[in-house]
């Protein structure tokens, strides 16, 4: 999976620009900046939600299948597991097992035939993993899926993730600000700064020794 | 106050067939007419709020000034394309119920319309984002928003009741206020007034404000079912 150069503007300020990358599958990129450094735009041009500057194809080989998780989770007026079965193909007695299962490994198995409305924000987000992960997408974003979760409900979803990663043989860009998150999950981190990417390659190499001087600094005040 | 109440109390049990005509006569008219505006404005209202498009803008700035339509004039315009001399007379509309349903129905649509595209304008930009996350359609994204939209249909529905109930310029205008054809409440209240029968206008008001507790009751048990 390739994806092109593009650039995002609003109103004359040039958000993002993105200057390429080729993606491989079965490999989680972890998407790491501060605030309004363009992480979000990335993820929402990647989805599709959001056009880039030039209308053009933003993958050269765009991926057979796309999912994605808005940092806003949303849950819809209807009983959790139907929430979930609104991802599979059709509600047959294996696609119910499936989104069972994937109720389980959320820890929402107890409130499955209550109303999505009614769940904290920490169980919308984990409903919305859920219900992301009933389909077998190529590409995955996910944007800070984890950002209302406490720390154990942060190593589920990790753990289901990396298992779906596994699974799927998925490519998974997700958003954090989480460093430790990033060091646990990643097999590449993208860095972005002022919406450009700053600086990638691997965990342990870019975070332990970070070279470029923006990422030092980001390392250090993140790691206060 | 108390005689007005009593005498209401009175009324309703008299079998009073004028009294009973005018009840049904406001029933039909306020049940059809926003009835009508409901199935017109639910669906324009949910488009104008789903998705943006060209000239949206225009639309919700023409159907605001709509919202603030004053009866009289809608009345006048009905009046004058219904009357003897309209381009509408061949329908034979004037001093009928149904040209007072067709009156409402041009009144409440656009408060329909306005109530439901300012909610839906408001929750579909994270429901739009979200369904095409899941790579879900156009149609079933479109189907969502109706289902979170279910309360504020039903409250808009309530909205345009009252106010086909609460009406009184321009149905007085197209129907006439005939009394065993086209009287409602609402004129028979302003007739009553004029002629100086201030206990039984009262008493009039106090059955119309008791029929509107009814049906918003009901309203309220369906809301209170679909929360379930």
């Amino acid at each position: 999976m390739k994806i092109n150069p593009f650039t995002k503007t609003y109103k004359k300020t040039t958000v993002l620009s993105f200057p390429g990358i080729t993606l491989k599958r079965g490999t989680i990129y972890t998407v790491i900046g501060a605030n309004g450094s363009g992480k979000s735009t990335f993820a929402r041009i990647l989805s599709g939600t959001l056009t880039p500057d030039r209308k053009e194809a933003v993958f050269s080989s765009p991926p057979a299948s796309a999912g994605y998780m808005p940092q806003k989770s949303f849950a819809f007026r209807m009983s959790v597991l139907n929430n979930v079965l609104l991802n599979g193909s059709r509600v047959s007695a294996s696609e119910r097992a499936k989104a069972a299962e994937l109720l389980n490994s959320v820890g929402l198995t107890a409130l499955a035939e209550h109303n999505g409305c009614q769940l904290s924000g920490g169980e919308t987000a984990r409903l919305a993993l859920a219900r992301l992960l009933m389909k077998p997408y190529e590409l995955l974003i996910l944007d800070e899926p984890t950002a209302s979760l406490d720390i154990a409900s942060t190593l589920q979803a990790e753990q289901l993730i990396r298992q779906y990663c596994k699974n799927e043989n998925a490519c998974i860009i997700l958003i954090t600000h989480n460093l430790k998150q990033a060091q646990r999950i990643s097999d590449q981190i993208l860095f972005f700064k002022s919406g450009s990417l700053a600086d990638y390659g691997e965990p342990d190499s870019l975070l332990n020794c970070p070279q470029n001087p923006a990422l030092r600094e980001f390392v250090e005040f993140y790691s206060l | 106050m108390r005689t007005a109440f009593f005498k209401a109390i009175e009324l309703l049990f008299s079998g009073n067939a004028q009294l009973l005509n005018i009840i049904t006569v406001t029933l039909k008219m306020g049940l059809s007419s926003s009835v009508l505006a409901l199935l017109i404005g639910t669906p324009l209202g949910i488009l104008l709020g789903c998705y943006p498009f060209r000239s949206r803008q225009l639309l919700v700035i023409m159907n605001r000034t709509l919202m603030g339509l004053p009866p009289v004039v809608c009345g006048l315009i009905c009046y004058m394309l219904f009357s003897g001399v309209g381009p509408l007379r061949h329908l034979k509309l004037l001093y009928t119920v149904k040209g007072m349903i067709i009156a409402q129905v041009i009144l409440i649509t656009p408060l329909i319309i306005g109530n439901l595209e300012s909610f839906v304008s408001a929750i579909s930009p994270q429901i739009r984002e979200t369904a095409a996350g899941l790579g879900l359609s156009k149609g079933i994204t479109i189907l969502l928003i109706m289902n979170e939209s279910r309360y504020q249909i039903l409250s808009a529905y309530l909205f345009g009741l009252g106010r086909a109930f609460a009406e009184v310029g321009a149905i007085s205008m197209v129907g006439g206020a005939i009394a065993y054809k086209t009287n409602v409440m609402t004129t028979a209240i302003m007739n009553y007034s004029n002629m100086g029968d201030f206990s039984l206008a009262l008493a009039l008001g106090i059955i119309l404000f008791g029929i509107s507790l009814c049906l918003n009751t009901i309203a309220a048990a369906i809301h209170w079912r679909l929360n379930q």
